[in-house]
């Protein structure tokens, strides 16, 4: 396929699935209570983004998103490479690891609102258990994948810890810790969300949750597309970073 | 050139060892027609699955300053042991490595250069970069670095390629990177370990080539590790041959084929004897 006809094909994608929506709700092949057409859920999205009490509610979400990876970010590398620098460390914790990484964590949440309520620090708890763990993992690969040839070439030449560090270990281990922050973000955003649809008092999580449960279905189109958007906006961007950093990489 | 050498005097005289720098010097010069590298009564072992393995046995060698010498041996001899031994990078059981007058304790850059059998080139550092790297570390400033780089790396034929990165770069091109590496602090002793052999064979004459051209200009202590006899015959002033394990000097053999050397020498009768020679060592002994 030629690339530069690629993205005109998945313009075309989007504008057929657009008109299929439309046309299914039209002609109430799909009950248009159910499944509002676009021409009512596009505008929705719109009147949200310009309703202050919307924003309101997307900035808390926003928020405690940041601030939770803020956390899990440097506390997740910081234990990734505890585990990798300290063998014995390493070998005692590392299963538990990815024990609880395979166990779904949503099946805590009970747990989270007994220990930090239902407000914002609840859900910033939330979002750092669901993002930790792939960042840990993601740091002990990044350090075991340090190759071992440039270590050496590094002593060789009387490299110190610190430059051996800032010259090798940090560069070969930037792509991966790349990698496991932004799947933290995709599990930070998920944990996030789905901790206001279970209980709060705001957030979009909650907003999605209680227009469900009125059955305002523009409004919960309108908010699935807005919350689908921004998480594909914050994985691109550091995806472009993750490019960005690693240009020496062959493509 | 001569500011360049000038630097490289001062830069030498950087190296924050225990010895005065000029103390170094001064012993350089008065011993100049001695022994550079000095192994002694080497002996080494490492823990393996089933109790200790003997890897080298009583190992004496000497190397006279400006010498070039090949270390060659049967697979699992500990032929890239024992240079690993004389870079620092591994600590001997028994005996003692002294390079130029003084015990080899640990890594010394601005004594030895290492050029390692795979190229090892950091991959997000250019070609340039590359080269520039054991300076970097010392500290030396970006623009005298670069300037020594580029005309090392217009050395080694890549004149043109600073600023390629190395997987833009083919593997005989990478060697060269790392060779040119090598002789960036201008180190009077150079090891190196198999550097050519990863490549094909036609890329590996040519580097051959190409190092004795740059030996013959900047003449260096070399220690070559190898398991290609012709290479071995080829580039050497003297061929050490080492035992299957535990490592022995079997024999020490002097390559007394007239120099600068082009590929016909390899035609010769004298080329083929010493070849021949060589072999017959490693294939009879168990």
């Amino acid at each position: 396929m030629r690339r530069s006809t690629v993205p005109l094909l998945q313009l075309g994608i989007v504008l057929t699935s657009l008109l299929a929506w439309e046309g299914a709700s039209l002609t109430a092949l799909l009950d248009p209570r159910l499944l509002p057409p676009p021409s009512v859920v596009l505008p929705t999205i719109w009147h949200l983004l310009s309703d202050e009490v919307f924003l309101r509610h997307l900035a808390v979400t926003s928020w405690e998103v940041a601030v939770a990876i803020v956390i899990a970010t440097p506390l997740g590398a910081a234990i990734g490479l505890a585990l990798a620098e300290s063998p014995y460390l390493g070998r005692a914790f590392r299963p538990f690891f990815h024990f609880l990484a395979a166990v779904p964590k949503s099946i805590f949440l009970p747990v989270f609102i007994l220990l930090f309520g239902i407000g914002f620090e609840q859900k910033v708890a939330f979002g750092v258990f669901q993002a930790l763990f792939v960042i840990v993992i993601a740091t002990g690969a990044a350090v075991a994948g340090v190759p071992a040839d440039l270590l050496r070439l590094a002593r060789a030449y009387g490299a110190t810890k610190w430059q051996t560090w800032a010259e090798i270990q940090w560069h070969a281990m930037l792509p991966l810790l790349l990698e496991g922050l932004r799947l933290g973000m995709i599990f930070n955003i998920t944990g996030v969300i789905f901790a206001e649809m279970y209980v709060a008092r705001l957030g979009l999580g909650q907003r999605l949750a209680t227009w469900g449960q009125s059955f305002q279905m523009p409004e919960l189109f309108a908010g699935i597309l807005i919350a689908a958007g921004l998480s594909i906006a914050v994985n691109e961007a550091l995806r472009a970073l993750e490019r960005r950093m690693a240009r020496w990489r062959p493509t | 050139m001569t500011e360049t050498r000038t630097t490289m005097e001062a830069l030498r005289m950087d190296g924050a060892q225990p010895v005065a720098a000029g103390q170094d010097l001064a012993h350089r010069r008065s011993n100049a027609a001695a022994a550079e590298i000095e192994v002694k009564a080497l002996t080494h072992r490492y823990a393996g699955a089933e109790g200790p393995i003997l890897a080298l046995q009583d190992v004496s060698l000497s190397v006279p300053s400006g010498h070039f010498v090949g270390l060659v041996g049967p697979s699992g001899c500990g032929k890239s042991s024992l240079l690993m031994m004389l870079a620092g990078l591994v600590t001997p059981s028994e005996g003692s490595i002294s390079i130029m007058g003084r015990p080899v304790l640990g890594p010394a850059p601005e004594r030895v250069g290492v050029v390692f059998q795979e190229a090892s080139l950091l991959p997000w550092r250019t070609a340039l970069d590359n080269v520039a790297f054991p300076l970097k570390l010392r500290g030396v400033p970006r623009a005298e670095r670069e300037a020594r780089a580029t005309e090392l790396l217009a050395l080694v034929g890549l004149a043109g390629f600073e600023r390629r990165y190395p997987h833009e770069l083919s593997g005989g091109m990478k060697q060269r990177v790392a060779i040119a590496r090598g002789f960036c602090q201008d180190p009077p002793v150079l090891l190196m370990d198999e550097p050519f052999a990863a490549l094909d064979e036609q890329t590996r004459m040519t580097l051959g080539d190409e190092l004795l051209r740059i030996w013959d200009r900047q003449r260096k202590t070399v220690v070559f590790v190898t398991h290609s006899l012709t290479e071995a015959v080829y580039l050497c002033d003297e061929v050490v041959v080492l035992s299957a394990r535990p490592g022995r000097v079997l024999e020490r053999i002097a390559i007394d084929l007239p120099r600068p050397r082009t590929w016909e020498v390899m035609a010769s009768a004298a080329f083929g004897e010493l070849r021949e020679r060589i072999w017959r060592l490693i294939r009879t002994t168990p």
